[in-house]
């Protein structure tokens, strides 16, 4: 049962008038279909539902119910949609369960509407009516509640810091490599994904070997240093907001010059990218991805590389927040070809790339796995065709997907962050 | 919710095939949710892993960090990636019997 206060939150959405853009999009999609074919979902199922036309109607079919008065007075003669529960479980599916929040089909949209602002849109409107699938939202309520989306404790966060120092001390035969922590007044504050730590730690130590390469000042915080922003993805801008406003503050308690994001696409988005729309305010500290950081350390001459070393071929898959999104398509292939001396593009690339099949949160969702996967296999195809033996991606999403690709697959491919890349071609002096 | 079927066998499993039901699992199911990720065989090495999970779960009712895992079972990084090839959260935890951890994997 949808109650009126849930409908009420959920309506309001749609008018915030500081989302004037909402109005354009909702009425400018002319139903041409170019977008069908650009949408994952809809090129591996098929159906209708999966158009992305089809998720801008059902929003503007909202829109129009309550905003209108033809709409409210001749309700489904002029396409007028109620909330109601049988609408609720269409949005669920189709905003959550069915879209990866790519941006593909804006790309091949006649006229550019942007489909998965109003896909987020919805998104917002279903978290007001509090109708946000549970996995992810209890990934977004972790980092609100302990500062990070798996939880980890702060001791547990230092000992795995400590260990991988001790680490990658062994390996280079060199005590005075650090992985500082809780530095205040260095250059840089660095993010991770909290993967990392809890599973995956060899991508911090990767770039912590950069770091000591180019002779950096950073730090990293043992108490903010969640790059993910969970709060984007189930639509609520509070925790979102509040996320992006854990990593500012740190950075200015830590009094660094420059926050730099972890490799993970939607938490650089988040914070670099819409954070200053969330908190209405320009961001108080230099932000910039450490894919930028690592370009300019090439440039400038700070990291020598010798990408001969390793003569596997290599790919490269393009987050969609990074690329497509984010516009570091150059930065991105400049850091891998300096890097990696055999490298194959997939296809399309770039900014028409195809999504891992795991963004907009749909990781999270153990609902959505099979869905997730099925997608996952126009990525598998685009992997095999390069006849690649390493596929490079600068998000940890990304990886994960890409690792299940892999296994359901078989592909037989490694799956490498751009942090791993790069140390493992470092010239240390 | 979803059901799993491995050799004649029927688990109550999320979407992501981990066990709903983390009470219910035994070795038994461990070598049976190995077999399906491909695992032919679970080694000593495998059940140390397996069983330091388990333990960790139990008292403390999420999966342990990799730190510990290494630090406890005496394994290194690159022997527990191997172990499970698809990771200590999709692989271990599940073989394990864990719930899905939460975030990016």
């Amino acid at each position: 049962m949808i109650t009126q206060e849930q409908k009420e939150s959920a309506c309001s959405i749609l008018c915030n008038q500081a989302d004037s853009k909402i109005e354009t999009h909702l009425n400018s999609c002319v139903r041409c279909g170019l977008c069908a074919n650009s949408c994952m979902y809809y090129k591996v199922y098929r159906q209708a539902k999966y158009i992305p036309a089809a998720k801008v109607r059902l929003m503007s079919g909202l829109y129009r119910r309550y905003h209108t008065l033809e709409g409210r007075l001749l309700r489904g003669c002029v396409g007028a949609c109620e909330i109601n529960e049988d609408t609720v479980k269409e949005m669920v599916d189709l905003f959550f369960g069915s879209c990866t929040l790519c941006g593909r089909c804006v790309k091949h949209c006649s006229i550019g509407v942007d489909i998965p602002f109003l896909v987020r849109k919805g998104r917002e409107m279903l978290s007001a009516m509090g109708l946000v699938p549970s996995s992810l939202q209890s990934t977004a309520d972790a980092a609100i509640e302990t500062g990070n989306s798996m939880a980890i404790a702060e001791h547990e966060f230092t000992d795995t810091i400590q260990w991988m120092e001790e680490e990658l001390q062994d390996e280079l035969e060199d005590t005075s490599v650090q992985i500082p922590l809780n530095q205040s007044g260095k250059q840089i504050l660095y993010t991770l994904n909290p993967r990392e730590p809890k599973f995956f730690p060899l991508s911090i130590s990767a770039m912590a070997k950069i770091f000591h390469a180019a002779n950096e000042s950073w730090t990293l915080s043992s108490k903010y240093y969640d790059v993910t922003n969970y709060g984007y993805f189930c639509g609520n801008n509070e925790q979102a907001q509040k996320m992006v406003l854990n990593l500012n503050d740190e950075a200015k308690r830590m009094q660094v010059t420059r926050l730099v994001l972890g490799e993970c696409g939607h938490g650089t988005r988040s914070t670099r990218w819409e954070g200053p729309n969330w908190l209405q305010s320009a961001s108080p500290i230099d932000t910039l991805s450490a894919i930028e950081l690592i370009k300019e350390y090439i440039q400038q001459g700070r990291i020598k590389l010798n990408k001969s070393i390793d003569r596997k071929v290599y790919t490269l898959h393009d987050p969609c927040n990074l690329v497509r999104n984010g516009g570091l398509l150059r930065e991105l292939r400049y850091v891998v070809k300096h890097s990696v001396a055999r490298f194959v593009e997939m296809r399309p690339c770039g900014s028409d790339n195809f999504c891992c099949g795991g963004g907009g949160g749909n990781l999270a969702m153990s609902e959505y796995n099979e869905r997730r996967l099925e997608i996952g296999r126009i990525k598998a195809d685009q992997i095999q065709k390069t006849g690649a033996q390493v596929v490079i991606t600068p998000c940890h999403n990304c990886v994960d997907q890409l690792t299940q690709i892999n296994h359901t697959y078989k592909l037989g491919v490694e799956i490498k962050t751009v942090a791993e890349i790069v140390a493992n071609a470092l010239i240390m002096k | 919710m979803a059901s799993l079927e491995i050799d004649g066998k029927t688990f109550e499993v999320d979407g992501d095939g981990f066990l709903t039901d983390p009470s219910i699992w035994n070795d038994k199911t461990a070598q049976l949710f190995a077999e399906s990720d491909g695992i032919a065989e679970l080694t000593p090495n495998h059940w140390a892993v397996i069983r330091m999970i388990r333990s960790h779960f139990e008292e403390n009712g999420n999966a342990p960090m990799v730190r510990a895992l290494c630090k406890e079972t005496g394994l290194k990084l690159k022997e527990i990636y191997e172990l499970f090839p698809l990771g200590p959260a999709r692989g271990a935890c599940r073989v394990a019997g864990l719930p899905k951890p939460d975030g990016c994997v």
